[in-house]
């Protein structure tokens, strides 16, 4: 079990990379920034898909590049299908890697939905990625990421 | 100096950055690399942080923002060290947010405040002017065909000394710029240090005399409406209705806009028109649930709060509940301290102008990126499609830094006049009435001593506002805001000074307000200095000890926190007779990382007029990058801490603020102002802030001297409540 969740995860960070600003890369100030710790998304994402690929496309993520503060930040996800009973979207997941609980939020659609677009408000903890997972129908997963920047507060010390 | 940000300048070097951002599309792993090309006539790009004018100009771009305090001379000054420039040729300049975003985020961080500008921005500055200085000794050694290694810098002159070749910054930039920045450049031994640690002139201070330098509320473009704004008085508030027919002839008026839900503008040629507007609109308000809240019924609850079962603790040791209930003597105190406005000279203000392509915001800002981030959310557009141009802030303290309302609402109202832009400045009655206070709290503090006058337990309750919680409820840990804590806290920056109390207890008892709370020069360290500094000092008259003696015994294990305070009442005379009539008090604390204590001398006349002739003051940063603007910032800081405590508080009446301008929230005057005598004294090896740790010290030192004096012992403030001026 173990093993497989470990080569989800590895196949999740590769289809990421492309998308993820922050997994690409390392700079020295927003490692600085990066107060608080990773969460287990890696591995939450892993228990979701098993080990069927994730991959890049159909999904577009909407969140800012950057948020004044981390209160209530906008995020919609819009997935391109036709909705139909052969060829939906089945659920929209939403992650994040710094979060104390990296799943933010899970809707459930068919085809009765019409359109795969969803909007909502999420709690962003720190500068963190924040990443969009569709289920589709026919068992696949099409994933999109957005990393976020959330500026510090005045006169906030390292808390 | 061209620190003064004037558009054609500033344009062009937006122009310029636009042009060649797209050679930037590879991966920047760290932060430095160089541009390989740059717009035509523009002067060679160094590296982010540095441009060179082939007249040997030096740019150094800051992130951080100036506004008052040095950061950006400071800052300069550590670039320029690693760099080995001419200090005389060094400009300065602001990248905007947007740049940094498209350059991802090139320069780091862009908040200012935390007093973290130098200590927390000081090692990739840095680094970013010695790799510039590699780069550009690389290009003088390839031009010559010698190995770089025997070439060295100095004064922007780059000299082979085998061969005597000599060649300046400004003649081989162009070069240097298309060199692959190297990796892991390393850094000067601060023993080494030449400018760093200089008390080099303000870089900013010639525009600010000849009236050139450029405020957000100066701030004019060709075409611009002016504007400002009333937000309904009581917080949470909305509007309910206004009648626009009323204004909308009066002379020069163009425009009566919403502005969300709970503000309403108005749009005129002038500033003037625009007031005289909003002042003759009817608008009546959804005043909300607040409505009745007030000074009394918050105190009421706050009381409630420091005798509560429930709170969050802070920082324990022992079993202070213990040593309370079994001690053989024990005493009590209750302080409290006000709301504050920040009140900055210059009231709240930006420019915006919006089409559905482009965004601008002209501001004054602590924190250019929150307020690029104010400006993509209310604008609705795109980072590639939004930018902020930072200008000269008439004083911020925290005001400017964490909420960017101001440029909320003037991007909304420039997004209901596309193509036009407005300035929105907020009146000073706006200014006073919605702040971001400094947060209301009481203190119950109880010590207990043993037979023989042992201090064996100490209780700190606080009971209060958060601050986290309105503003950054994510950064709270298990529902605890551990910014409550600054000053007391069990270790880091805010590490409290008295390690050999045996029992102690400090907790909070949480006592959310509707008055929106915000981060004010120095942020939870005021009140806490007050309470457990004057405490401490109540604590050694108890006991009958020296209150020097008796704060030493309990530092033991602190011996930088005793240092300072050694320090202080060494060179203010402590234990010697002071001049006739003039009476001492001591505080101590470490704040933002810094060590920092103070010894007041004061006289009182009448019982109640208090003169206060001298302050002592000693911190240790760390390092010390421009000891001449640490000891103005120190200064500063007393000017902001002792206006507070002699004369400010802001109060609730019908949920709103009362104070509305200078006459009823006063500032001290010149004359009232002590002599300040500062001890800088850095032991290295940390890297602490500047603008904000003393100016908790100030007012606990002159309550103590205060009691020396009177014998009497005030815990609520400000001072006037109780009769007592400043003269």
């Amino acid at each position: 079990m173990r093993g497989k969740s470990r080569s989800s995860r590895r196949r999740f960070l590769a289809a990421a990379s492309g998308l993820a600003v922050s997994a690409a890369l390392p700079s020295t100030a927003l490692a600085q920034l990066a107060r608080t710790k990773p969460n287990a998304m890696p591995e939450v994402i892993g228990r979701l898909v098993g080990t069927a690929p994730i991959n890049k496309g159909k999904v577009k993520l909407g969140v800012p590049p950057l948020v004044e503060n981390g209160h209530l930040v906008p995020v919609s996800v819009n997935v391109e299908s036709p909705m139909t009973a052969t060829d939906h979207v089945q659920a929209i997941h939403v992650f994040t890697d710094k979060n104390p609980l990296p799943e933010v939020i899970s809707f459930y659609l068919g085809p009765r939905a019409g359109r795969a677009n969803i909007a909502t408000r999420a709690r962003l903890a720190d500068t963190e990625t924040v990443v969009a997972i569709a289920q589709m129908s026919d068992g696949s997963f099409w994933s999109d990421s957005v990393h976020v920047i959330v500026t510090t507060a005045a006169c906030l010390e390292e808390l | 100096m061209k620190t003064a940000i004037q558009n054609p300048s500033r344009r062009s070097f937006i122009i310029g950055s636009a042009a060649v951002g797209s050679g930037l599309a590879l991966g920047l792993n760290i932060p430095f690399r160089a541009r390989t090309a740059h717009a035509a006539g523009a002067a060679p790009e160094v590296n982010a942080w540095v441009v060179i004018r082939p007249d040997d100009t030096v740019v150094i771009r800051i992130a951080r923002t100036e506004m008052g305090q040095g950061t950006l001379t400071g800052l300069a000054q550590m670039v320029a060290e690693e760099l080995e420039c001419d200090w005389t040729k060094v400009t300065t300049e602001y990248p905007t947010p947007g740049q940094s975003i498209a350059r991802k985020r090139v320069w780091g961080d862009f908040s200012t405040g935390g007093s973290r500008g130098i200590r927390e921005s000081h090692e990739y500055v840095r680094r970013g002017g010695a790799t510039a200085r590699t780069m550009l000794i690389q290009a003088a050694a390839d031009e010559w065909n010698v190995p770089a290694a025997e070439c060295s810098a100095a004064n922007s002159v780059i000299t082979h000394a085998a061969s005597g070749r000599k060649t300046t910054f400004g003649k081989v930039a162009e070069a240097a710029a298309k060199i692959t920045p190297p990796k892991d450049v390393p850094l000067k031994d601060p023993k080494t240090w030449k400018l760093i640690g200089k008390p080099v002139k303000r870089l900013d201070t010639l525009n600010k005399l000849t009236g050139k330098q450029i405020y957000g509320a100066d701030f004019k473009m060709p075409g611009m409406l002016n504007a400002t704004i009333k937000e309904c008085p009581v917080f949470g508030g909305k509007v309910k209705s206004f009648d626009a027919a009323k204004v909308t002839g009066m002379k020069g008026v163009k425009k009566v806009v919403q502005v969300g839900d709970s503000a309403v503008a108005v749009v005129a040629d002038t500033w003037w028109q625009a007031k005289t507007a909003l002042d003759a609109l009817p608008i009546v308000w959804d005043e909300g649930a607040n409505a009745k809240v007030s000074s009394a019924s918050i105190a009421e609850m706050l009381k409630e709060g420091l005798d509560a079962e429930q709170a969050f603790v802070g920082n324990d040791a022992g079993n202070a509940k213990a040593a309370i209930a079994g001690a053989a003597k024990k005493i009590e105190a209750v302080y409290a301290y006000p709301f504050l406005n920040h009140a900055p000279m210059e009231p709240m203000n930006a420019t915006a102008r919006y089409t559905p392509d482009k965004c601008e915001v002209w501001c004054g800002t602590q924190n250019g990126e929150a307020a690029f981030a104010a400006t993509l959310t209310a604008s609705g557009l795109p980072a590639d499609k939004c930018e902020v141009y930072k200008l000269m802030l008439g004083g911020a303290f925290g005001r400017r830094g964490a909420f960017h309302d101001f440029v909320r609402q003037a991007v909304l109202i420039a997004k209901q006049m596309p193509g036009i832009p407005v300035k929105l400045l907020w009146t000073r009655e706006e200014d006073m009435t919605q702040g971001r206070y400094h947060p209301v709290t009481q203190c119950k503090l109880t010590g207990a001593f043993d037979a023989s006058n042992n201090l064996t337990g100490l209780h700190m309750r606080i009971s209060g506002q958060s601050i986290l919680t309105a503003v950054r409820p994510e950064a709270l840990q298990k529902g605890m805001d551990p910014a409550t804590f600054q000053g007391v806290a069990r270790s880091g920056e805010f590490e409290f000074g008295y390690g050999g109390i045996p029992n102690l207890l400090i907790d909070h008892a949480m006592r959310n307000t509707h008055v929106p709370p915000g981060f004010w020069r120095g942020v939870n360290i005021n009140q806490n200095a007050i309470y457990i500094e004057c405490f401490m000092d109540e604590l050694a008259h108890a006991a009958g000890q020296d209150p020097l003696d008796f704060r030493r015994k309990l530092m033991a294990k602190n011996p930088k926190h005793l240092a300072v305070l050694n320090a202080v009442a060494a060179k203010a005379g402590w234990g010697t007779p002071a001049p006739k009539g003039v009476f001492r008090g001591l505080a101590q604390m470490k704040a933002f990382n810094s060590f920092v204590a103070a010894c007041a001398e004061i006289s009182v006349s009448g019982g109640n007029k208090v003169k206060v002739h001298r302050i002592v003051c000693a911190t240790d940063p760390g390092y010390a990058v421009n000891p001449a603007q640490i000891e103005r910032q120190i200064a500063g800081s007393f000017v902001y801490g002792l206006s507070a405590v002699f004369n400010q508080e802001c109060t609730v009446k019908n949920g709103r603020i009362e104070q509305d301008n200078f006459d009823n929230y006063n500032s001290m005057h010149i004359a009232q102002m002590p002599k300040v005598e500062s001890i800088i004294m850095p032991s290295g090896g940390f890297w602490g802030g500047v603008g904000e740790p003393t100016i908790c010290v100030a007012a606990p030192a002159v309550l103590n001297a205060f009691f020396a004096a009177t014998g009497k012992r005030i815990r609520s403030f400000p001072l006037k409540n109780h009769g007592i001026t400043l003269v």
